[in-house]
């Protein structure tokens, strides 16, 4: 035990000392999450996540009882109002200049949809106000297709899903407000229904909430896939375990103390991404509840176990440096955190659903209430422990004390 | 067969192969408690190899060792917990103080000797709060010998502890080794220096191709060269008949590269006529010594072959 605890001390000592490892331990993580704070936050200042999106009305027809287009029109022109001054507004809205065509404007916003400068775009199409007029008079739900409202998403954009999910929250609402209005409706007779956020206490999310538990995660799995086996491998290189080779000391309780030191490294990480993201950027997510967590731990070791894997697989530092390259790729950009995983082709599919990174980033998003479900959660712990089993077992068998 | 005979260790048979490279080819010796025992050969004559599988890293193909009254196959962790291990080419942390270092080792094992006491035995306590990466090569290898001392073994190797030192920090760690002798300790010691083989041992073993050629004390190897005295000397190059001459004034007369060796039982004698042909030849004797026979002539005369060719 005493040898675990002095391997552990080791490596923190080394760790902070060691400037090359200070800075991607502790500074770059929190330097990450400055920099994506303060570009993408609004400098710093409480923001909401801002979507730019196109209304285009084509209804000419305003004639009729009720100018329907123009209330669908008008209710974005709110959501793209700032509440509060210094808020960004759910929606930046770009219009049509004085007297532009606006099939000429259509295609110009599609095409900038394309290239992701839309999350979306709004089409009211010309017969809007007779189709949602007919359709109140048949008192039916059956469309004649005709005047159906459009909106375009580009696919391959995260941007796009989440606003379009949020567009149809708000087309539901405009629709419950005219069938109310119209007396088909019954707001007593409706389903009960409130939304909370859970793991904020109530108060809204900013996008520094969003983006804690992402620069959190990664930088458990950079320590994890390039830190350890980095530490491990340039160790072994210079000799410097070789020496541990000739003593009582077994592989196992090397290993136990490197990954008390480690994950201590990993400890101290986090709470300086937290402090920073509370008080310097006002997060209000919330940590500490069991499950977000055993999830942090379970990524922690998670990553630390591949870190171990590579480390024992891996002749040499600069192999190792390639392998963890090489499993960084599939790991972090086919694990849901970046791009939504629902498009992809069916082989790829499978790298996502054997990537413990998908259920690490589920599970902990899940388990701090900025996610919906879509692994249960027995299965979001299952598959890291199958795969930390994994790392340890072939670790424990192959690592070697000396360049072979 | 410790408490028996007096004896630390017996090897008996010991090979180790590497598919055609035979690195040790069946070797035995054995050692006694309390004395410095030491393998020298040129390098790649298997010393390494032969410390290594003594050491606990490589496992034998074939041999049995008896260490502390036991007999072992491999090396196991009790035996680890009483030797004292100095490699040939181990690091330390750089970013370590050198008292965190001999904590750090001191932890591994049940048993360990204060730090303070460590440092004081290899002279660093001066360096107690001093950066690995600070250390010059000499304090390196004492604290690398203080490192091996940290669990106060029995039985402790050596391996090449002061090659790449200059000549006071190799002087040091003579004075450490026959410190540790007088304490009681075994000490496996390997070495390329046939003058560091002379100074530190009691018993020494000589190998050449992964086979002991020949193995005594100094002194009982040395006597197998006779009574005969060693005259060398700086020349460029000699014709045959030159060194036939010289042969004709001794024993032997020898090139080798620029140093031509002589042996006489008759130093006066061959003095006199070796100056005379100097002069009739115009043949500068430079950087001409006479000197005893040592263990680099018997390994000269068992192989043909200087230790460090």
């Amino acid at each position: 035990m005493r040898g675990i605890l002095r391997i552990a001390a080791g490596h923190l000592f080394t760790a902070f000392r060691e400037r090359v490892t200070l800075f991607w331990f502790l500074i770059f993580p929190v330097f990450l999450l400055a920099i994506l704070t303060l570009i993408f936050g609004n400098m710093g200042q409480e923001g909401e996540i801002s979507f730019a999106i196109s209304v285009v009305n084509l209804e000419s027809n305003t004639a009729g009882p009720v100018d329907f287009a123009a209330i669908v029109e008008g209710v974005f022109e709110e959501t793209g109002t700032a509440s509060e001054e210094g808020k960004e507004p759910l929606f930046t809205l770009t219009h049509p200049s004085d007297g532009e065509d606006l099939e000429e404007f259509l295609a110009r916003e599609k095409e900038a949809l394309r290239l992701g400068h839309r999350a979306a775009v709004i089409v009211i199409p010309e017969g809007f106000n007779q189709e949602l007029l007919e359709r109140m008079m048949r008192s039916s739900s059956s469309p004649s297709g005709n005047g159906a409202l459009t909106i375009y998403i580009n696919e391959g954009s995260a941007a796009s899903e989440m606003a379009t999910s949020i567009i149809e929250q708000i087309l539901a609402g405009v629709d419950r407000e005219i069938l109310t209005h119209i007396g088909h409706f019954q707001e007593e007779e409706a389903i009960p229904s409130e939304t909370l956020w859970v793991g904020s206490g109530g108060e809204e999310l900013s996008y520094v909430d969003f983006l804690l538990p992402g620069v959190i995660l990664m930088g458990f799995f950079v320590n994890g896939l390039f830190g350890v086996p980095g530490s491990i491998l340039f160790a072994r290189d210079r000799r410097v375990l070789r020496r541990y080779w000739v003593t009582p000391l077994t592989v196992p309780h090397y290993l136990a103390g490197f990954s008390l030191g480690h994950l201590t490294l990993c400890l101290i990480q986090f709470v300086l991404i937290l402090v920073l993201g509370r008080f310097a950027f006002g997060a209000t997510i919330k940590f500490a509840e069991p499950m977000p967590i055993l999830f942090l731990l379970l990524g922690a070791v998670t990553f630390l176990a591949f870190g171990f894997f590579i480390a024992s697989v891996a002749k040499t530092a600069n192999a190792g440096m390639a392998s963890a390259n090489i499993l960084n790729m599939p790991m972090m950009f086919l694990g849901g955190l970046f791009f939504p995983i629902g498009g992809l082709p069916t082989f790829l599919k499978v790298i996502v659903y054997a990537n413990p990174v998908t259920y690490l980033a589920e599970g902990l998003r899940m388990s701090l209430g900025v996610q919906g479900e879509t692994f249960s959660i027995p299965l979001t712990l299952a598959v890291p422990v199958g795969w930390i089993a994994f790392c340890i077992f072939v670790a424990s068998r192959r690592l070697s004390w000396d360049v072979k | 067969m410790e408490e028996e005979n007096g004896l630390m260790m017996r090897v008996t048979g010991l090979k180790k192969y590497y598919g055609e490279v035979h690195a040790v080819d069946g070797i035995s010796f054995a050692i006694p408690r309390a004395s410095v025992f030491t393998i020298l050969g040129p390098n790649g004559a298997g010393k390494t190899t032969t410390l290594e599988i003594l050491e606990g890293i490589r496992e034998p193909d074939a041999g049995e060792i008896e260490v502390f009254g036991m007999q072992l196959k491999k090396v196991t962790r009790a035996v680890k917990e009483r030797m004292g291990v100095l490699l040939q080419d181990g690091n330390f942390e750089p970013y370590l103080k050198v008292k965190e270092v001999v904590r750090l080792f001191a932890s591994f094992f049940m048993k360990a000797l204060p730090t303070e006491e460590v440092l004081t035995r290899v002279a660093l306590q001066e360096k107690t709060n001093a950066y690995v990466k600070t250390l010059s090569g000499g304090q390196l290898q004492r604290l690398a010998v203080g490192v091996a001392l940290v669990n106060d073994p029995d039985l402790i190797f050596l391996d090449e502890p002061t090659t790449g030192l200059d000549p006071q920090a190799r002087r040091n760690m003579w004075s450490i080794i026959t410190d540790l002798r007088d304490q009681g300790k075994t000490i496996i010691l390997t070495t390329h220096y046939m003058e560091e083989a002379e100074a530190l041992s009691d018993r020494v073993c000589i190998m050449d191709y992964g086979t002991i050629i020949a193995k005594g004390s100094p002194r009982e190897l040395t006597s197998r060269l006779g009574q005969e005295t060693i005259i060398e000397f700086n020349t460029s190059s000699l014709s045959t008949d030159d060194l036939a001459q010289l042969e004709s004034y001794g024993k032997t007369a020898r090139e080798d590269g620029e140093i031509v060796t002589v042996e006489t039982e008759n130093l006066v004698h061959t003095m006199e006529q070796m100056l005379a042909w100097s002069r009739e030849r115009e043949i500068p004797l430079t950087n001409m010594t006479v000197r005893q026979p040592n263990l680099e002539d018997v390994f000269l005369l068992l192989t043909g072959r200087r230790l460090r060719e």
